[in-house]
């Protein structure tokens, strides 16, 4: 089938209705007015390196001035040492994890073009991606962190952080936030008034 | 059928104190003259309070489903009861968002290490905390066991049988939908014949639900409205007051806002508060204290930083298939049997998705409004065991993150899938799960923060649950085949950590008996999934509560006997 899309601005007009809860709409409204965000964790040029690395694995061409940004919440939960309950017993502590497999994607780069990731044109910088996320990327980082493993949560973790974005629940026509009353209307083809066509 | 009366008291009991005789025994062990024991622990001793002063009946460790049912009971039978419990207590009304992140706080976050071919995500998956345990975020699917899914081992020679049988779970079963107001079939289209039905009519079925009857039609699968613990319509709760109807949110498992799922926080444990218990939230057990006889004689937790202690005559440890083998590891308590950690099973849950030519919109209505037992014992399968078919509603977030790890969809083709999320609907199954050697929990090296080893927990599907997810995910295809779905894709996941201190007929080979009484420490019970011999083919909660239910009572009855003979105290 066909891509659906949305008209914009569906969640952000809800959030000022009764639809929303006080405690929902706290929780969505700040990460639309998030702050620019200075690093705290990560060092600066690893942090330009996540943010380069989140811009392919969410590439957001129509948002040219302000992406979803996706770093931020990265850095944050490492800084504060967050967890979310478990870990891949294959792969070393987060922190150690991210600064190990973001130096790996360096490598790959370096391997691949003798160019830093930065630095590369976006089809290359998938190219790098792709040999990332196929498991087997030259590097020897790769030699003792589990390139899969790698790939896999550090793209959970950033698509996580997307998907809770407004702007990307209004770009997939979700408006769940808005659920007060209550939803009546939830068999097949059925649709509440709130809810986009 | 084996009961109470095999399992004597003392006979099964290797700590062996030198009085044999069980009464006499008991007596002695509630008598406070005759237990002036020194606890080496100076740090901790309340300087103003007597040793014995403090005491209570029983203190309750954790307040899930294991834990909150059996406090209700053991208060409302007039005893004092602490409830220890590591998490908040919230106010849903106020606290809970509608919004996956925001409600990260309902998982048990403390990380733990999955290893093994299959490892087990825990956090969301499976893991919660706070006043109400798990049950502030499952999904409420509260179906019954089948009888013969206790006697696995009796119809296919593997695996483990119970040592209580559906016959005797079936009142408290009952007991537990009716109070806490499961909304379901009646007559039920699977099982025995019930005594009643549920007290409350099925909740409206979504469009995954809607779905999944069309394709199962089709196929010739049976399908029913399944028994969810939310309410379709308001319901009298002793201890609370009415409660309201479900509203169609979708989010049990980010919890519910309103009060309509049954967690426990809006059922057992107000009708415990109601009659005297004493709940602590924010209260983290590092210690379990004995007495040179191996009696427990008190714990000792952490509340807001600040280290306690409650002395009591009984313990009722309830954290769950990691944190109560976590605890007798850290205390090297009821270990003899060589069990505790072991005999960990996780249920397949094999989800199918699909996208559908209608609107669908995945986040509205009970998420698992549709069930299908047809494939408990599902004829000429070559696997142990089997399975129940459930259709699946999905928040965006989890769907998301679940895309990106088992699709492997990045860029422009996740950006371009996600837009149908609209379009898009789930089945997925509860499958029983077989121990196995090489599938266990240990303590790691690793530390976490509070300087406690990390759990680490091996999981690897052996061959029985491959095939079973090969069979599961041939008729789940078909279904969603038949019900007009393209781009058909499965996750293979897991669900639920259970059997790590697993019950049974002797210490031997068990770390409690039926009634989730520690063969090693004869005032240490057990009640949570830990103690499931088998996984069964349906999801734990309904059965937790049950089991913890029968432990009270058969707590209580052992009391009662020594009561009788038991000089009055002034």
């Amino acid at each position: 089938m066909s891509v659906p899309t949305y008209p914009s601005g569906t969640v952000r007009a809800l959030l000022a209705t009764p639809h929303v809860s006080e405690a929902t709409r706290t929780a969505v409204q700040a990460r639309l007015d998030a702050p620019a965000y200075p690093p705290q964790f990560l060092a600066p040029e690893t942090y330009a390196l996540l943010e380069a690395v989140a811009a392919r694995l969410f590439p957001q061409p129509d948002r040219p001035e302000q992406p979803i940004p996706l770093a931020p919440a990265v850095d944050q939960r490492l800084t504060e040492g967050r967890a979310d309950g478990w870990r891949y017993d294959a792969l070393p502590p987060d922190r150690e994890a991210y600064r190990l497999g973001l130096g790996g994607i360096q490598e790959i780069a370096q391997a691949q073009f003798q160019t830093d990731f930065t630095a590369l044109s976006a089809e290359q910088q998938d190219t790098v991606l792709q040999a990332l996320a196929a498991a087997t990327p030259p590097g020897k980082t790769w030699e003792t962190l589990d390139a899969g493993r790698f790939f896999e949560e550090m793209l959970a973790e950033l698509t996580e952080t997307y998907y809770a974005h407004p702007l990307a629940q209004e770009e997939i026509g979700y408006v769940g936030m808005a659920d007060l009353p209550a939803w009546t209307k939830i068999g097949l083809n059925e649709r509440e008034e709130r809810e986009p066509a | 059928m084996p009961d109470e009366e095999v399992l004597e008291e003392g006979v099964l009991n290797p700590v062996k104190p030198e009085i044999q005789d069980p009464l006499l025994q008991a007596l002695l062990a509630d008598e406070p003259a005759a237990a002036p024991v020194a606890v080496d622990t100076p740090q901790e001793q309340p300087q103003a309070i007597e040793p014995e002063a403090d005491e209570v009946d029983c203190v309750v460790i954790g307040l899930g489903a294991g834990g909150a049912p059996l406090l209700a009971r053991l208060a409302m039978a007039g005893l004092k009861v602490v409830a220890l419990e590591a998490g908040p207590w919230h106010t849903p009304e106020k606290d809970f968002a509608t919004d996956e992140k925001a409600q990260d706080f309902l998982f048990w976050n403390d990380e733990r290490l999955a290893a093994g071919h299959n490892p087990l995500a825990m956090g969301k998956n499976n893991s919660g905390t706070g006043v109400g345990g798990s049950t502030l975020h499952y999904t409420a699917y509260t179906p019954r066991p089948l009888p013969d899914d206790l006697h696995i081992r009796r119809d296919f020679g593997q695996g483990e049988d119970w040592p209580v049988s559906y016959e005797e779970l079936a009142p408290y079963y009952e007991e537990v939908e009716q109070f806490i107001g499961v909304s379901g079939p009646t007559p039920y289209p699977w099982g025995p014949a019930r005594r009643k039905g549920y007290p409350l009519a099925p909740l409206p079925l979504n469009s995954a639900a809607q779905l999944m009857v069309r394709g199962a039609e089709k196929m010739g699968i049976r399908t029913s409205p399944a028994a969810n613990a939310a309410l379709s319509a308001r319901y009298y709760q002793e201890g609370v007051g009415w409660r309201e109807a479900c509203t169609n949110r979708g989010f049990c498992q980010a919890g519910c806002s309103n009060g309509a799922k049954s967690s426990m926080d809006v059922t057992f444990i107000p009708l415990a508060v109601k009659h005297g218990a004493d709940i602590r939230p924010n209260s983290f057990v590092t210690e379990i204290e004995r007495d040179a006889r191996g009696y427990v004689t008190g714990v000792v937790y952490t509340q807001n930083g600040e280290q306690k202690r409650q002395r009591c005559r009984h313990l009722f440890l309830c954290g769950g298939s990691v944190e109560t083998p976590r605890l007798l590891m850290l205390n090297e308590l009821a270990l003899t049997s060589g069990q505790v950690g072991r005999n960990l099973m996780a249920h397949p849950g094999l989800q199918v998705w699909g996208t559908f030519a209608e609107e669908v919109r995945p986040n509205k209505g009970i998420p698992g409004g549709l069930i299908s037992q047809d494939t408990h014992r599902p004829a000429g399968a070559d696997f142990v065991g089997g399975y129940l078919l459930q259709s699946i509603g999905v928040m965006p977030v989890t769907f998301a993150g679940q895309v990106a790890r088992g699709r492997k969809l990045w860029g422009q083709p996740l950006r371009d899938y996600m837009r149908q999320y609209n379009h898009i609907a789930g089945i997925n199954i509860l499958g029983d799960c077989l121990p196995h050697a090489d599938n266990f929990m240990e303590l790691a090296e690793e530390k976490d923060a509070r300087g406690l080893p990390k759990p680490r927990l091996h999981f690897t599907a052996q061959e029985n649950e491959q095939r079973m997810n090969a069979h599961a995910e041939k008729i789940m295809r078909g279904i969603w085949e038949a019900a007009g779905a393209t781009d058909i894709w499965a996750f293979q996941r897991y669900a639920h950590v259970i059997g790590t201190a697993r019950m049974g007929l002797s210490g031997d080979d068990a770390v409690v008996d039926a009634n989730g009484r520690a063969f090693d420490v004869p005032n240490l019970y057990i009640s949570d999934n830990s103690t499931f011999p088998s996984a069964l083919s349906v999801n734990p909660a309904l059965t937790i509560m049950a089991l913890s239910l029968r432990t009270a009572d058969k707590f209580l009855e052992s009391q009662q006997r020594r009561d009788v003979l038991r000089k009055p105290t002034p």
